[in-house]
């Protein structure tokens, strides 16, 4: 591999997580994303793999390590005070997708879509709800504008709050396990949308539990375990016949194939 | 002897004069009983450790205790630690304020603690500040999921506030004995008062329903 000219999407460096003295789920991790790389994490469930996701977003505070986002430090313990610094103006060009959706059920879906621009970046109602509906035009979301949360299927809230996600123009899409709380038939509508935004080159860093999603998307995969990066290389490699025993083992359980 | 309802017809104005007051102590202190229980909500959620335990002593007090002998505590007790004259309206709004404050202020805190934290990590992953997080996304639907049991609340301080009455207060209740106790008809009088006050709280209890119905629905996710 030839040393890339510029600098990681993300470099993250030692970092260390824990719940109490007993629990460690990070155990400084070293994981660098190049631009344009579409990182998918799997792993056993307690692995640190959403913890990961959600110490990106600035959702849980570390130990100990930092992150970088295109060059800049932008969430960093020392692990001398308890306290994760986090720049909340580089943390913006991240959007993140939950697996429980996490619309916002009061408002409809125009205007789940519209809160944030108009808030944090003073957009004009008028010109954000332009761009709502031009992305739910995009995702088949058509009729759905003024439709409230709860009069959607599983796959259409995801999706929207997708669109909800692209609306501030992320520079990286974190997706946490977005299919696992959905009904399998709803699963493609989904992965089509992040296919799709794939195509257009996003860099995105996608835990999940499926493997022919992660097998389609992937450009690099990651196998987490016990709160360390213990396989990492192309998708070929680590989900076709990885290097690792315990990548191995994992492998063939999702896969179901017991000898 | 047999029943003669048809006496109440004689009263017909003292009792609209009862009623009027009864709504009207009813409505101050929904307003302003709500407006506290709100305060008092948010202090009992607060991260002051303070802020807690004044509130939290407060609203087990007051549920705790019968309305009637915080009424009369009000009534008697305060103007002698004041030092000044209270008049029966003024202790009656006070007592049903406090008493409305204390149980509207449990109603807030489950409904701030339904609003689950994973609505806290989207307005993070979307950047919203926090004044916007509390104004746009937490208080809205606290707001909504308040509405079914804060109406059950109002019925229920309606009810309640006949208990001025034993202060001397002129409400409904207070008219109903008095025209009981100068007839000497209380079975008439006195149903046809509770009936009264069944007329009004019942389409409050229904509704209380419908607007369950239509709030859970559109809150479900």
């Amino acid at each position: 591999m030839t040393a890339p000219i510029t600098p990681p999407l993300v470099r993250m460096q030692s970092l260390h997580k824990s719940y109490g003295p007993a629990i460690q789920v990070l155990k400084g991790l070293d994981i660098e994303m190049q631009p344009g790389e579409r990182l998918v994490v799997i792993g056993p469930s307690g692995g640190g793999k959403s913890t990961l996701l959600r110490v990106m977003m600035g959702l849980e505070k570390i130990d100990r390590g930092s992150i970088m986002f295109g060059g800049k430090p932008y969430i960093s313990s020392d692990g001398l005070d308890k306290k994760t610094k986090i720049d909340t103006e580089v943390r913006r060009s991240i959007g993140m997708v939950f697996q429980h959706y996490t619309l916002f059920p009061h408002l409809n879906v125009v205007e789940n879509l519209i809160l944030a621009p108009c808030k944090v970046r003073k957009e004009r109602k008028s010109d954000a709800t332009e761009r709502a509906v031009g992305l739910l035009t995009r995702f088949g979301l058509a009729g759905k504008a003024k439709a409230y949360p709860s009069q959607l299927s599983g796959g259409q809230k995801q999706r929207v709050a997708i669109a909800r996600a692209l609306m501030l123009d992320p520079k990286l899409m974190l997706f946490d396990e977005v299919t696992s709380a959905l009904d399998p038939e709803l699963v493609a509508e989904v992965e089509q949308v992040i296919l799709q935004l794939a195509a257009q080159k996003m860099p995105m860093m996608i835990v999940t539990h499926d493997m022919w999603f992660a097998k389609n998307i992937a450009s690099r995969v990651i196998f987490c375990a016990g709160g360390v990066v213990v396989e990492d290389g192309p998708p070929e490699q680590v989900l076709g016949s990885p290097k690792e025993e315990r990548t191995r083992d994992f492998i063939d359980r999702v896969f179901h194939i017991r000898q | 002897m047999a029943l003669d309802f048809s006496i109440i017809l004689r009263f017909q104005d003292a009792l609209l004069l009862g009623l009027w007051m009864t709504l009207k102590l009813t409505l101050i202190c929904v307003i302003l009983g709500c407006t506290f229980g709100f305060l008092v909500g948010l202090a009992r959620t607060s991260r002051s450790l303070a802020l807690r335990a004044i509130s939290s002593v407060y609203v087990e007090f007051f549920r705790g205790t019968p309305v009637l002998i915080q009424l009369f505590w009000i009534f008697f007790c305060l103007p002698m630690i004041l030092g000044i004259e209270l008049s029966n309206l003024a202790s009656g709004v006070i007592a049903l304020t406090l008493y409305m404050g204390a149980i509207t202020s449990e109603t807030f805190r489950a409904s701030l603690k339904s609003v689950g934290p994973e609505q806290l990590d989207a307005c993070i992953a979307l950047g919203l500040p926090r004044r916007n997080q509390v104004t746009n996304v937490i208080l809205p639907q606290a707001v909504l999921r308040a509405i079914p049991t804060l109406l059950s609340n109002c019925v229920s301080l309606f009810k309640e506030s006949a208990l001025v009455s034993a202060v001397g207060m002129a409400d409904l209740m207070f008219v109903g004995q008095n025209i009981s106790n100068n007839t000497a008809r209380p079975v008439e009088v006195l149903t046809i008062v509770a009936l009264i006050y069944f007329v009004i709280a019942f389409p409050l209890t229904r509704a209380v329903s419908l607007i369950e119905r239509r709030i859970l629905a559109k809150l479900a996710i």
